[in-house]
């Protein structure tokens, strides 16, 4: 057992930290107002080497471990909710498959790109009938000469607009169920891909999702990601890894709710003390601490399992669900710490408070992933 | 060309608290890189890249000290330097200038020198002129634009007190950085990594060729005491119009207006 960050592990975090503090952190609130992050930001983020941090050094990225990975989006959340879910996204969702399961030239014509940050990456599972129950797919894709020809619709996906290029499952051969699903590469600008206007969403208004349509769309057959019906069993390995991701997130608006309740609780006068004084608020903070370090302790280890090369499906999940449920609370008790002000704009737990209200809901619901833990603790009942 | 940049390790913020013996006690508070010394840095780095030469970073301090010298490396810095010696600890501008320039004869072929134009923490200012006395080099001291800079020659604006200044001087030369000369960049994450477990090199005084009499210091802190803490400010509650004129009231209260 080993408690201890590397002295790597510790200098990236720091570096990401201060890039995050001096970045992100002044343009949060605009970034939410105006549902845009700046391309600045994504041009600075890809010159310190943050768009390919876990990808290898030969194809353009830092080559840094799955902790620091992790570490880095809790540090980017904690400054701003929207970049660190399109980040997460763009690393996890977009990126990490090629790196996974690509062969040499998806490599180099998909990954570097992205690890390198020109652009960003993204990733279409959900569709407008198949969220949780993701196998349920109905786009297909049909192999015609050297091509294949996409048609169907996806729904909720990050950075989709924007992206250079977009992952999406298919059914290629509907005979063989969830087995009949692959996953292929979509270049931008490829015609035929119709993206919808960006969601009105409650939280992390910032980093954009739109619907997608794709009537028929070609691509080469060469785009197709690994072998012809992997892509179920591929996507779930993706999850796995995402999951470690979105965990971070919450933990890093948890930090963020929880520092801010801390000054307040300080500052805030009341019945002629500060309201950190009264057990009702100190009781809340204490919580929100006890809370967020087991979920970091949860995430780092799902990270090391990760890195280490073991299975780590189940602590993901239980890292994910904790870490966002942990979060959830953190943010609404640090609304509840501010009083009316906690209600307004002026102040940004509100925003805390809607960002990471989407963490008990992507890649992986609460209530999946209580469903995934708990069959690993009942087996197939009858 | 080889430039070297002098880089000192500061606490962050103005925080630091004063011990019994006078001392400052920064325990807690995290150390960077002096804020005027990052842009030293970049500059270097930047006439670096554009001249195909070299950076070497210095820093006098403790083996704390390693960390600014790591980022400074992470940022595209060639070599580091740590310079200490427990004879070093409660170092004066003066010898702390001296000890640099016998490093800075030690490297080969220095043509020019950067620091930052005062560290955030003692503030004497002192360090990069005196620096440029022990080396018997020209010094530009606040510059805030380089124009030019060659194997030879630099060319590079000054900003004083109510005068700019465009000056030209033959190298090798001692630059004093100001703040915004250029834009610091982020250290680079695969750097970081690669300059993690990178030993720096130290050198003592005696691999200078100094000792303990070499640094005695010609200035004593007599005494140190905290500036009188500001009054905390008062917030001003209530909708805009009860706000400001409350603002109002309370500014020709106080003879502002
Ligand atoms: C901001 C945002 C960004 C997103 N980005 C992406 C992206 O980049 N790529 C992508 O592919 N997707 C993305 N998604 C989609 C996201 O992963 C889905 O919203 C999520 O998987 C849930 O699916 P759904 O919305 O269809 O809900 P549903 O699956 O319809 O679920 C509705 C409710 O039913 C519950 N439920 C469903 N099945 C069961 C069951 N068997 N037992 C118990 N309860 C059940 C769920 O837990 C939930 O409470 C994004 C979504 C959002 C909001
Ligand atoms: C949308 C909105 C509409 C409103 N409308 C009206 C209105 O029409 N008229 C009106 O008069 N007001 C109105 N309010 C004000 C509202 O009633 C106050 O926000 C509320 O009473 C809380 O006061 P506060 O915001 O000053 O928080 P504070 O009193 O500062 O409380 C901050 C935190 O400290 C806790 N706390 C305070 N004292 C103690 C203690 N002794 N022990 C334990 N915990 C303590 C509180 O529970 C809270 O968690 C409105 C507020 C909002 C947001």
């Amino acid at each position: 057992m080993d408690f201890q960050l590397t002295q790597e592990q510790q200098e990236l975090r720091q570096t990401v930290r201060e890039f995050a503090e001096r970045e992100l952190l002044p343009k949060a609130k605009e970034v939410d107002e105006k549902a845009q992050i700046p391309a600045s930001t994504w041009k600075k983020m890809a010159d310190t080497g943050l768009m390919g941090l876990p990808f290898a050094e030969e194809l353009g990225g830092a080559g840094a471990d799955a902790i620091s990975a992790a570490l880095a989006v809790e540090e980017i959340a904690r400054c701003c909710g929207s970049t660190a879910l399109s980040y997460a996204a763009h690393v996890g969702l977009g990126s990490a498959p090629i790196a996974m399961f690509g062969n040499d030239q998806q490599k180099q014509q998909f990954l570097r790109p992205a690890a390198e940050g020109r652009y960003l990456g993204a990733f279409g599972l959900t569709e407008p009938h198949a969220g949780s129950d993701a196998g349920s797919t109905r786009t297909t894709a049909v192999r015609e000469g050297n091509e294949w020809v996409i048609n169907g619709a996806k729904m909720w996906i990050t950075n989709a607009a924007e992206a250079g290029h977009l992952i999406v499952t298919a059914i290629t051969n509907k005979d063989r169920g969830k087995r009949g699903i692959s996953a292929i590469i979509i270049p931008q600008g490829t015609p035929g891909v119709h993206f919808g206007s960006p969601e009105h969403k409650m939280g992390l208004r910032g980093s954009n999702t739109h619907a997608i349509t794709f009537d028929n769309v070609r691509v080469p057959a060469e785009n197709l990601l690994g072998a012809e019906g992997d892509g179920f069993v591929q996507f779930l390995k993706v999850l796995d890894g995402g999951r470690i991701s979105i965990g971070a997130m919450a933990i890093g608006l948890g930090v963020a709710a929880m520092e801010a309740a801390v000054s307040y609780a300080r500052e805030r006068q009341a019945f002629g003390h500060a309201i950190g004084s009264y057990q009702s608020i100190s009781n809340m903070l204490a919580d929100m601490d006890t809370e967020l370090e087991a979920a970091r302790l949860l995430i780092l280890r799902a990270a090391w399992l990760k890195e280490n090369g073991k299975p780590f499906t189940r602590e993901a999940a239980i890292a994910k669900l904790y870490a966002s449920e942990a979060s959830e609370r953190a943010c609404r008790n640090a609304v509840q710490i501010f009083g009316g002000y906690g209600y307004s704009s002026e102040y940004p737990v509100e925003r805390y408070y809607r960002d990471t209200r989407l963490l008990t809901i992507g890649e992986g619901t609460s209530e999946i992933l209580r469903m995934v833990i708990s069959r690993g603790l009942l087996g197939e009942l009858a | 060309m080889h430039a070297v940049v002098c880089v000192k390790q500061v606490p962050e913020q103005n925080s630091v608290k004063i011990t019994a013996d006078k001392q400052i006690n920064s325990d807690g508070i995290n150390p960077i890189i002096n804020l005027f010394d990052e842009y030293a840095i970049e500059e270097a780095l930047q006439w670096a890249e554009k001249n195909d030469g070299q950076v070497t970073v210095i820093s006098l301090g403790s083996d704390d000290a390693t960390d600014s010298l790591k980022k400074a490396l992470a940022m595209g810095a060639n070599e580091a330097v740590l310079i200490n010696d427990p004879a070093l600890e409660h170092v004066d501008s003066q010898s702390a200038a001296k000890v640099v320039a016998a490093a800075i004869k030690k490297l080969d072929n220095v043509n020019i020198v950067f620091c930052g134009k005062q560290s955030t923490d003692d503030e004497t200012g002192q360090f990069g002129p005196a620096l440029a006395r022990f080396l018997g080099w020209p010094q530009l001291t606040y510059v805030f634009k380089v124009h030019e800079l060659s194997e030879t020659s630099i060319v590079v604006d000054r900003a004083l007190e109510d005068t700019l200044e465009t000056v030209e001087a033959s190298l090798p030369v001692v630059v004093t950085a100001v703040k915004d000369l250029n834009e610091p960049r982020y250290p680079s994450l695969l750097k970081i990594r690669k300059v993690s477990k990178q030993p720096i090199p130290t050198w003592s005084l005696g691999d200078l060729g100094l000792g303990g009499s070499d640094v005695a210091g010609n200035v004593q802190v007599a005494d140190r005491v905290p500036p009188p803490a500001r009054p905390s400010g008062e917030m001003i509650s209530g909708n805009v119009q009860t706000q400001v004129s409350s603002l109002v009231q309370k500014l020709v209260e106080n003879q502002i207006l």
